[in-house]
């Protein structure tokens, strides 16, 4: 059975049917979604209830998904981030958190997830921005996961 | 010298030395215009009644490559010294300039023209004209603003090939993924599938038509609607409502929602019978926040007698669920025997920047104790 099977996802994607496309993967991977397409849905979501992961589309329309990330950040929720843009499309304050490439894939959502869920969120302290919070999504790593020891 | 700030005049000194305490100030009010004049990013040029310049500030200087020493020792209009020229070559007489042709008859007559630098080179520039008049209210010469303007063109240039280049981007890439799509499901789908994904794709397409139309900043509400229907239900759907803008994201959320209502309309509902119609109203109303609320009204009628469906489709969620996630308001879909209703209420989103309440009322979403340094902790995205 997957790791994923079960766990709380909240999704924030401000596009209707890229949301509904996330939805579905996510759903198909087992999880229990909350989908959440603006800005202050996301914040409302994020403070009311508990989730094990989160996948924060950076770009919603004008605003962006910073203010989520801080907030599950605080509370402990690992997260990734999409954009159509990799990494260069995230602030360089967030690049200890994974980055999706989009549009979404099931295998790297899941990849991502799964691995994300076994390392945990990044880390709080400013020490650690800057590099990725899980060595294992690496690339040149291979299939030699290694995890970040635990701080 | 001592005495340089009238306000530091002490007023025992000012009486003993009426004259020159006026003397003063008048060096020390020349001093600080000259400051301000030849400090100014803007070129100013002050004219005579003859159209000669009899001063100008050094941003003048460096944007026409001429000193005023030059230009007073030339004797002659600056017309002819800075506009003598059309850039296709033409002489330009001094009786066609627009800058020069007559005193303006009002304060800050705007414009643009395109000026010859002394080097020969032409360069673009916006000018103010303003009259300038003696005690008995006569125009005895002009002051004229002047501002080189190459950088603006060049962006507006920039700004047009870069949308140009997005239209063409935009249609190329749903081409690209239709052809995908006919590749990869060719001999492994059934036809019906594939027709419904075509459909989509070109409401798709016909939804970022309405966009291009103005520049991808906003789109017509008709616009939308006609492109949304013309395809399924052409003359079929009676239209009533007042034309708005929407902003992007709603035009393309509603142009799919509607062309997923007339889909369906089409293969169950009052469209797929010769004798059905479809009556599609909305208004705009005062909504909350300052938004104005778009109430959008689909009902169908003279159709087959309507059953609710025993799934809810990509159509309907699309439309009741998401719809209302993305913009607030509200969406239903009822199946009542007589025909198909849909009822949309939408706040529209305020064109320019939808991050405006977030803005205004950035406490609310503030994250105690967490704020990154590299963004505005509203999380809106820099414009």
């Amino acid at each position: 059975m997957s790791a994923l099977q079960g766990r709380r996802v909240l999704l924030v994607e401000d596009e209707s049917l890229v949301a509904m496309l996330a939805e579905d993967m996510l759903l198909d991977l087992g999880c229990e979604v909350t989908v959440a397409m603006r800005l202050d849905q996301a914040l409302a979501q994020a403070r009311a209830q508990a989730f094990d992961l989160a996948v924060l589309d950076v770009n919603l329309g004008d605003a962006r998904s910073y203010p989520v990330a801080d907030l599950l950040r605080a509370r402990g929720v690992p997260f990734l981030f999409a954009t159509g843009y990799g990494r260069q499309g995230v602030d360089p304050a967030y690049h200890a958190a994974p980055v999706m490439q989009k549009p979404y894939q099931a295998a790297q959502l899941e990849t991502l997830l799964t691995h994300l869920l076994l390392c945990g969120a990044p880390g709080r302290d400013e020490g650690d921005r800057g590099r990725p919070a899980c060595r294992c999504l690496e690339p040149g790593d291979g299939p030699r996961f290694r995890a970040e020891p635990a701080p | 010298m001592s005495v340089t700030d009238p306000r530091q005049t002490r007023p025992s000194s000012a009486a003993r030395l009426p004259s020159l305490r006026r003397g003063d100030q008048l060096f020390e009010t020349e001093r600080r215009l000259n400051a301000v004049l030849d400090n100014a990013s803007v070129s100013i040029f002050l004219m005579d009644d003859r159209q000669h310049c009899v001063y100008m500030n050094r941003a003048a200087e460096l944007l026409t490559g001429w000193t005023l020493d030059e230009v007073l020792a030339r004797d002659c209009p600056l017309h002819d010294i800075v506009h003598h020229t059309y850039p296709d070559g033409r002489p330009f007489p001094l009786h066609e300039c627009a800058i020069d042709r007559a005193f303006p008859e009002n304060n800050q007559e705007r414009g643009e023209e395109v000026f010859v630098h002394r080097d020969g080179h032409f360069y673009p520039v916006g000018f103010t004209a303003s009259p300038i008049r003696d005690d008995a209210a006569q125009v005895i010469g002009t002051i004229i603003e002047v501002r080189d303007i190459s950088e603006e063109k060049a962006a507006a240039e920039r700004q047009r090939l870069l949308i140009d280049e997005l239209n063409h981007r935009v249609k190329n890439t749903l081409s690209t993924v239709q052809a995908i799509a006919a590749q990869t499901f060719r001999g492994r789908t059934d036809g019906a599938a594939r027709t419904l994904f075509d459909a989509r794709l070109a409401a798709l397409s016909h939804a970022h038509d309405a966009l291009v139309a103005d520049n991808w900043e906003s789109a017509s509400l008709r616009g939308v609607v006609d492109r949304a229907l013309a395809a399924l239900a052409p003359g079929r759907v009676a239209l009533d409502g007042p034309e708005a803008r929407l902003h992007p994201k709603v035009a393309v959320t509603l142009g799919m929602a509607l062309h997923e209502l007339a889909t369906n309309a089409a293969q169950h509902g009052a469209l797929s019978v010769p004798e059905g119609w479809v009556s599609l109203r909305w208004s705009l109303r005062d909504g909350a926040d300052d938004r104005t609320l778009l109430a959008l009204d689909w009902q169908e009628a003279g159709g087959p007698a309507v059953a609710p469906p025993s799934r809810r489709g990509f159509g309907s969620r699309l439309v009741e669920r998401q719809l209302p996630m993305e913009f607030g308001g509200s969406a239903t879909i009822t199946y009542a025997p007589g025909g198909v209703a849909c009822t949309l209420r939408i706040p529209l989103t305020p064109l320019g920047w939808a991050g405006q309440a977030l803005v205004q009322d950035p406490q609310e979403h503030a994250v105690p104790g967490h704020s990154a340094p590299d963004h505005a902790p509203d999380g809106r995205a820099p414009r």
